[in-house]
């Protein structure tokens, strides 16, 4: 099945993503990125390769507003708490989930389950603002989050590509977490692409030609060089930088165009925008970019949780799934963690508008890919879904798992001024049981 | 607090559950109702007691545990109960030896969300979340047929859910209802359908905030004389987390393809579980709730609301007793009798 471009496979089409960036963004989007679909070209066996060699990448499924462990992960059927939903088994025995994701069950050999997260924190903003950091800001000190401290380890200095980006379309919750960079600085925040698939300004004036705008970017480069001979400083090399990645951004647009995918691939994400944004994740995944967070709100069921629930775990379960086979057959599995939780769970104790309130004392988080154990359940709560009974897991221990799964040492310590800032608080410890 | 003009509904008696009740029949000349809960499980319960203590129906066949018991109708001269949850399954009970008689494992592909019996009790109908609704001989338990035109899929390509189906007096039609608020009327005879009507004003889909939907037609009942038919759901809702919208009706005379009135309930948030007539077409009963509940009296006459009160606790069922001053109702931890007086 030809699905697009093919590399003949010998070694000389055997590049890093550096050589690939830099070739294709050299010649810019005319020429390859343009009408052969480069970006596309990027799924090819080779290329794939190599960049599997070259780096770890994480997309962040966030489940905004709180998904129910009980409608997912986590099901206590025939219990007062369980709900409606029967559980099924999954490809490890002895291993039950909601009957909700039967795409997810059959993968689940591949997959590793947190049962016992207890984050203590039932806000929409300061839940997820601990999530996002795995730990509260400090009064005097703003964390960076996730996707900012993978967007630095694992982002490559000379990467034309954004190293972070969000994707965040509901408005609901928007602004929970807050992404920052904090101390990191504005290099490693996030692109948010909240209003649509493609960032604004983008693309060249129509009034310039693309010879004229490499033409700009040139006596650009050649009046910088000059100016900064002799006075190399952070602040020039920034500066020369920045433009150095708006030059790239505008050369990557096809990047942000889900309409180069083939029609059978966008078809396999489905039609919903999550399913969409999924696919553009594995996109910019194999472009380059280090972090994608790719949102789904709005999972508040306050009021008809199981239908509220019947509606967006079968997309939930269609997405991740397709995720996990697309990744694993391009190849990007064993250099992508997938991640997918929220801000907290929901209460087992069902209202009397048969919804379920917020919870954060026992609930569940799921991931797969690199760095993993397959298969891994870790952790217990009682019969009822009340409390956690085994391998109690605060969002410190979660964030330091994740960072241990990408080959980030959750201990490394960052500097705000003399002061030192470790990646999670002392103490905290990977959960080194899930880990490869 | 009521805004009583002509009428008082007040609470005679009430029994306090941990579960969920979401469905109720009462067998008519006694004070014996039957109440499916949310643990999977049928009981009976004599209301004349002083403090009555529902028991549970059982027996070899039995719902599965959390399997929601939403639909119950007395049919076969009452000879039989037919419960139907969401276990997909229905189950036929011997009222008088409370012990199971007949089932059918999948009855339907996905939750079942209420059944009904006709007037003359010899048919059963069931509407569940595959979209369809399947009539069945009440007292051999055969499918007779099957009713299909509902769709599948919201417009936003997420699965819809039929939520509930009422026949008319005479037992000649048959009306479906659905989450987009799609109504059909079929005519039971020939298994046709003879009318549409819309009420998508009680589904909300948000497209932006949240994304995902809430509402639908929850109740739907004929008029005695079996021209009116009134839909009962919710208004749109502008929060979606939450039932956060008056109660809503809308009344059609479903022959002619018309919109007789919308009524909205403004002091009852939530959504209108139940609806009956008074025999006598004196008034309109509609219950429901959010996460408190409501009952609300209209004139069938001027559409307008009559009486609007807080009830005790979320009210997904409800039945009036023989003598229509009273009716019964089951919901969020409790069932009530209640009495509607002139005042």
């Amino acid at each position: 099945m030809n699905h697009g471009q093919h590399f003949c496979g010998t070694s000389a089409h055997d590049i890093s993503r550096r050589v690939f960036l830099s070739q294709s963004l050299a010649v810019g989007s005319g020429a390859l990125l343009g009408t052969s679909g480069a970006v596309h070209a990027l799924d090819e066996d080779a290329l794939n390769a190599a960049l599997k060699k070259t780096g770890r990448n994480v997309i962040l499924l966030w489940l905004a507003g709180g998904a129910s462990q009980l409608e997912t992960w986590d099901p206590k059927p025939g219990r007062p708490t369980g709900g409606p939903f029967a559980s099924i088994p999954t490809s490890v025995p002895g291993v039950h989930i909601s009957e909700l994701m039967p795409k997810m069950a059959k993968r689940m050999h591949r997959t590793t389950l947190i049962r016992s997260l207890n984050t203590g924190d039932g806000g929409h903003g300061t839940g997820a603002e601990m999530m996002l950091r795995g730990r509260k800001n400090e009064a005097a000190l703003q964390y960076p989050d996730l996707g900012a401290i993978v967007a630095k380890e694992l982002g490559r200095a000379d990467s034309k590509v954004p190293g972070y980006v969000s994707f965040y379309s509901q408005t609901e919750g928007r602004g929970s977490g807050k992404l920052s960079p904090a101390f990191l600085g504005a290099r490693y925040a996030p692109m948010n692409l909240d209003d649509g698939p493609m960032p604004p300004n983008l693309s060249r004036h129509d009034a310039i030609t693309d010879l004229g705008h490499r033409d700009r970017a040139r006596l650009r480069d050649l009046l910088s060089a000059r100016f900064t001979s002799g006075r190399e400083t952070d602040t020039m090399r920034s500066h020369s930088a920045a433009y150095a990645r708006v030059h790239g951004l505008m050369s990557s647009e096809p990047l942000f165009d889900i309409e180069l995918e083939p029609q059978w691939v966008r078809d396999r994400y489905g039609p919903s925008l999550f399913g969409q944004q999924a696919l553009m994740a594995r996109r910019m995944i194999e472009a380059g970019v280090s972090f994608v967070r790719v949102s789904r709100a709005w999972w508040d069921s306050h009021g008809q949780n199981f239908e509220t629930h019947a509606e967006m775990v079968p997309e939930l379960d269609h997405v991740m799934s397709t995720l996990m086979d697309d990744l694993d057959q391009r190849g990007l599995l064993d250099s992508t963690l997938v991640v997918a939780f929220g801000e907290f769970g929901r209460t087992p104790g069902v209202n009397a508008s048969l919804g379920r309130d917020h919870f954060a004392n026992a609930w569940s988080a799921a991931m797969f890919g690199c760095g993993l154990q397959g298969g891994a359940v870790y952790g217990k709560t009682d019969d009822d879904g009340n409390t956690v009974t085994e391998d109690e897991v605060g969002a410190g221990e979660l964030f330091a798992t994740i960072l241990a799964a990408i080959g980030i040492d959750p201990d490394k310590e960052y500097h705000v001024g003399t002061r030192p800032i470790p990646l999670v608080n002392p103490g905290i410890k990977p959960i080194r049981s899930l880990l490869a | 607090m009521s805004t009583t003009r002509n009428f008082q509904i007040a609470e005679e008696k009430k029994v306090s559950r941990k579960d969920i009740l979401f469905s109720l029949a009462r067998v008519p000349g006694t004070t014996t109702v039957f109440c499916g809960s949310s643990d999977g499980t049928v009981y009976h319960a004599d209301l004349a007691e002083e403090k009555p203590e529902p028991v549970a129906l059982e027996g070899e066949i039995r719902h599965r545990p959390g399997g929601y018991v939403t639909g119950l109708a007395l049919a076969d001269g009452n000879r039989r109960l037919v419960s139907g949850a969401y276990d997909a399954q229905l189950i036929w009970w011997d009222t008088e030896t409370k012990k199971p008689v007949h089932r059918v494992e999948n009855a339907h592909g996905k939750w079942i969300r209420k059944v009904v019996a006709s007037p003359d009790g010899r048919m059963i109908a069931s509407v569940a979340d595959d979209m369809v609704c399947r009539l069945w001989d009440a007292g051999t338990g055969k499918l007779v047929a099957e009713l299909q035109g509902h769709r599948i899929e919201t417009p936003q390509h997420y699965p819809s859910m039929l939520f509930t189906c009422a026949f008319s007096p005479d037992g000649a039609r048959l009306a479906t209802a659905d989450k987009t608020g799609h109504i059909i009327i079929w005519d039971v005879a020939s298994r046709k359908e003879i009318a549409v009507a819309d009420a998508s004003c009680m589904y909300t889909w948000d497209p932006k905030q949240r994304r995902h939907s809430i509402g639908g037609v929850r109740s739907l009942a004929f008029s005695p004389d079996g021209r009116t038919l009134v839909a009962g759901g919710i208004g749109q809702i502008g929060n979606i987390d939450h039932l956060g919208a008056n109660a809503r009706l809308r009344f059609f005379d479903w022959e002619k393809a018309v919109t007789l009135a919308e009524v909205e309930a403004t002091e009852s948030k939530g959504l209108v579980e139940r609806l009956a007539f008074h025999p006598g077409g004196d008034w309109l009963l509609g219950c429901g709730g959010d996460n408190g509940g409501f009952a609300i009296l209209i004139d069938p006459q001027s559409h307008k609301v009559i009486y609007e009160g807080k009830a005790t606790f979320h009210i997904h069922d409800f039945s009036l007793t023989d003598s229509p001053d009273r009716f019964i109702a089951a919901g969020h931890n409790g069932l009530v009798v209640k009495k509607i007086a002139v005042v």
